[in-house]
């Protein structure tokens, strides 16, 4: 021990001579003050993707279900859209909660049957809420009066339409790519009101959203069909906090450099939304074959590439360019894709690390990790439907299978948050560093 | 739509009653804050390990966990098991060239007696710095090779240490007894070889380093068909040096109020890890029985009232670290809620059903809700606060939920306030 610290001493000098130094930065402590996305209550609440067999039993259907919890004792109203995977609003409800309320919300039911969760205020209070009319940021609260019944079902016809063809009643354009389950996002945002109005309505930016981070949530994709599944994945939504906190929408600005909601803000008031950007790099295991037969998919989710505005604008989402991704094995080998292939995707997919996309995986190792570089490189360009020069917004979830029997999902580790600029990302390895 | 307007500029008077926006000293560069996330790290935490030590490798409950190195330079981690006590019961070196990936199965170590193999002298990737070319490595220290088998009367001992905490003070205990091998892993970026104990305060002021460079997960899996046939997942709770970077050794100051090693740094020096501390108040999600049979447990890290001291009788102080019978409240789905009647108690790292009188009951038929938890052991409201400043004890919460004997999943409760608040939210 005493030759180890003398060791340490004597070559300390030497050694650590051509070593950087501490990276100098400006520190906080507070809460709600940073760029980091952390599962701490949040305003906005993401569920990167979801998948509901809307054509099987219950008893045999992947499902994905979600709870929502109101952590304060005040009543909140949180708006839930549903998103087609090219990022079309394909249904939005609102949710009324009461102080310390919990939601479960089982999307099966909500895109099957057409039900969505009975909620009001009129709902009796616990005895730790505040009343239901305690919010002093609920502008209105008509809407919410009494529960809701189940929507209709050619309404419900017309949106796992959407969701499974991407064919939208009235819309020349597809606003979904074609799989056979539903399949999108999910975004719950705090309101002030059970408006109705798009969230593509610049309108629901600047007048309907609040900013306490009061939500949070998870989530649990489940796959009952014993040949085909018998497995259960679940991790928190992702939790977007809002920077600086509380107050109505013209009562701060934000420091960010951009927020989550960047190309549904209206001119002028870009950062309106106050809400964290999520990152563009990402590391993410993987273990795939071996004699447990393990198989690893990325859930990856994208931001969209043209602005609410656009017509057509969904279909431009069908197809997402990436930066780069690099696949190493157990040994550290890194192999890329040739530069001809295309690696692309929409807003949000579930592709197996055995799939093309992805650069194979060299040498007889079954496992290793991934470096993904999502950025969708339209920064600075013309097109671009961004407020700045900056990375694209991605998320990135592991999900492992194996043996039929085990199934577990986890967010990838994002290499730099959501507010580093293109020049600060990490460098892709083998590249330029 | 217009209807919703038209409501919206009624509404307005109203608005002049909202509180307005919270004034925060916010920075949005990486490595700046106390917000525990999900960003490479310098150190690595899993909360709780569960290995039967007793059954075939086929059979056994296990928990096996994976280190990745996301730089180019060669990075050295230490892994320490601790008990559920807090004593570290062994440790071990790994080696890990750049972008290098580690799976460690705690069966392989617990049950057999193998230690990861790794060495300086592996060939390293073609996108990766060749071994030993990290400047902050202390270059005569580098071990050829680190890991191996543990002969069988270490292992023997090692067992006994996880399963019954008997080391060898004869009445005094460094763990709590139990059938499997239970207890927490730390993961810290180090500069070289050296096996000085976590417990020596030279450890922290000589070999630890402040790189944010390290990330990983871990999968508990129960194999055994009738009891278990799930696995669960998460990733390892990544803690970060705040400012990052410099030599083991160098101490540039850190803004934190206090650190993750908080209890194990000099004396003078108490912030000289830089980790960001953990939080002490949770809320944590729960669905218990049903048609489907659902269960919840949640794993606890706590952290422990002894300092780095290597008496082992003093770590029978952190088998009942309380938990104040008012800072667990138990929400149903239609928010009735219920504290406890009386103070529980808990020690470092634990697994506990929500069905245990540990917790609130149920106020209602209810199957589901959650529960707001602050684990804040109040250590430092004493006298004798082993902690460097009065604050809230540091604790980690994961939710482990399962059902119908095949479906299970493990995700992080979320925090309420970060690690270095000093007055967290008040209880419900």
């Amino acid at each position: 021990m005493r030759r180890v610290c003398l060791l340490a001493l004597l070559l300390l000098a030497s050694s650590v001579a051509a070593a950087p130094g501490v990276k100098k930065t400006a520190v906080t402590t507070d809460n709600g003050a940073s760029c980091d996305i952390s599962t701490s209550p949040a305003a906005t609440l993401l569920l990167p993707r979801f998948e509901v067999d809307v054509d099987k039993h219950p008893s045999e259907a992947m499902n994905t279900i979600f709870s929502v919890i109101n952590t304060s004792r005040s009543p909140q109203i949180a708006r839930i859209t549903i998103w087609t995977d090219q990022g079309y609003p394909a249904l939005w409800f609102n949710v009324f909660l009461t102080g310390y309320d919990v939601q479960p919300i089982s999307l099966y039911d909500v895109l099957v049957s057409g039900l969505v969760p009975e909620t009001g205020t009129r709902a009796a209070v616990g005895p730790k809420s505040a009343p239901n009319d305690a919010n002093p940021k609920l502008i209105s609260t008509e809407g919410c009066l009494q529960g809701n019944v189940a929507l209709p079902p050619a309404l419900m016809a017309d949106i796992r339409s959407m969701l499974t063809t991407g064919v939208a009643k009235g819309k020349e354009c597809k606003v979904g790519t074609a799989h056979d389950k539903a399949v999108g996002y999910v975004t719950v945002d705090l309101v002030n009101s059970c408006s109705l109005l798009s969230p593509l309505d610049i309108t629901y930016y600047s007048q309907l959203l609040l900013f306490d981070n009061v939500l949070t949530g998870d989530y649990e994709l489940i796959n009952p069909d014993k040949n085909l599944g018998n497995y259960a994945g679940g991790n928190p939504f992702v939790h977007l906090k809002a920077i600086p906190e509380g107050g109505t929408a013209q009562s701060a600005a934000s420091p960010l450099p951009y927020t989550f909601y960047d190309r549904y803000t209206p001119t002028g008031a870009r950062r309106i939304d106050r809400r964290q950007p999520l990152p563009s790099v990402f590391a993410a295991r993987f273990i795939q074959g071996g004699t447990t037969a393990f198989s690893t998919d990325y859930v990856i989710w994208r931001e969209g590439t043209v602005s609410a505005t656009q017509d057509c604008a969904a279909a431009s989402n069908a197809s997402v360019p990436v930066t780069s991704v690099v696949r190493f094995d157990e040994d550290e080998n890194p192999t890329l894709n040739a530069p001809a292939v295309s690696q692309s995707m929409p807003l949000t997919s579930s592709l197996s690390t055995t799939s093309s996309f992805f650069p194979p995986l060299v040498g007889l190792g079954v496992s290793g990790w991934m470096f993904l570089n999502l950025d969708n490189r339209l920064a600075g360009q013309e097109k671009s439907p961004y407020s700045t020069s900056r990375p694209s917004q991605n998320w990135v979830l592991v999900s492992m299978r194996a043996e039929g029997r085990y199934g577990v999902a986890y967010d990838a580790t994002a290499m730099a948050n959501g507010c580093t600029p293109t020049q600060a990302v990490a460098k892709t390895p083998g590249g330029p560093q | 739509m217009r209807k919703a307007l038209l409501l919206l500029l009624l509404a307005t008077p109203l608005l002049a009653a909202v509180p307005p926006a919270a004034k925060v000293n916010a920075v949005t560069e990486n490595n700046a804050s106390c917000d525990i996330g999900q960003y490479p790290a310098a150190t690595l935490l899993l909360p709780h390990f569960e290995v039967d030590i007793n059954s075939q490798a086929t059979k056994a409950l296990n928990t096996i966990f994976t280190v990745i190195n996301t730089s180019r330079t060669p990075q050295m981690a230490r892994v320490t098991l601790w008990t559920d006590l807090g004593y570290p019961g062994t440790w071990f070196n790994m080696f890990l060239s750049g972008y290098d990936a580690q799976t460690i199965s705690l069966y392989e170590i617990l049950a057999r007696g193998r230690y990861p193999l790794t060495s300086v002298n592996t060939a390293s990737g073609s996108a990766s710095i060749q071994n030993l070319q990290n400047p902050y490595f202390v270059q005569d220290e580098m071990c050829n090779t680190s890991g191996g088998m543990a002969g069988p009367m270490m292992l023997q001992r090692l067992q006994k240490i996880f399963t019954t905490g008997e080391r060898d003070e004869a009445n005094c205990r460094v763990g709590t007894s139990h059938k499997n091998a239970v207890g927490y892993v730390t993961i810290d970026v180090i500069n070289s070889c050296a096996i000085t104990s976590p417990l020596d305060p030279s450890y922290w002021t000589e070999t630890l380093l402040f790189d944010n460079v390290l990330t990983g997960e871990y999968e508990r899996i129960n194999p055994e068909s009738t009891l278990g046939n799930y696995a669960g997942g998460n990733p390892l709770v990544h803690i970060r040096a705040v400012p990052e970077g410099g030599a083991a050794g160098s101490d540039p100051g850190t803004a934190l109020p206090y650190t993750f090693y908080d209890r194990y740094t000099p004396a003078g020096a108490r912030k000289f890890d830089r980790r960001q501390p953990l939080p002490s108040t949770f809320s944590a999600r729960f669905i218990e029985g049903g048609r489907t049979g659902f269960q919840t447990n949640y794993v606890m890290w706590r952290e422990t009232l002894t300092a780095g001291t290597k008496s082992e009788c003093d770590y029978a102080l952190n088998a009942k670290m309380p938990v104040a019978r008012a800072q667990i409240v138990r929400f149903d789905e239609h928010e009735n809620a219920l504290a406890l009647a009386a103070d529980a108690f808990a020690p470092a790292s634990s697994s506990v059903p929500t069905t245990s009188s540990m917790l609130p009951p149920m106020a209602s038929a209810d199957n589901g809700g959650w529960l707001w938890i602050s684990l804040d052991n109040g250590a430092s409201k004493r006298e004798l606060n082993p902690y460097s400043t009065r604050r809230p004890s540091q604790n980690w919460m994961i939710v482990q939920m399962y059902s119908e004997g095949r479906y299970g999943v493990d995700f992080d409760a979320s925090w309420l306030a970060n690690g270095c608040t000093a007055t967290p939210p008040a209880a419900p």
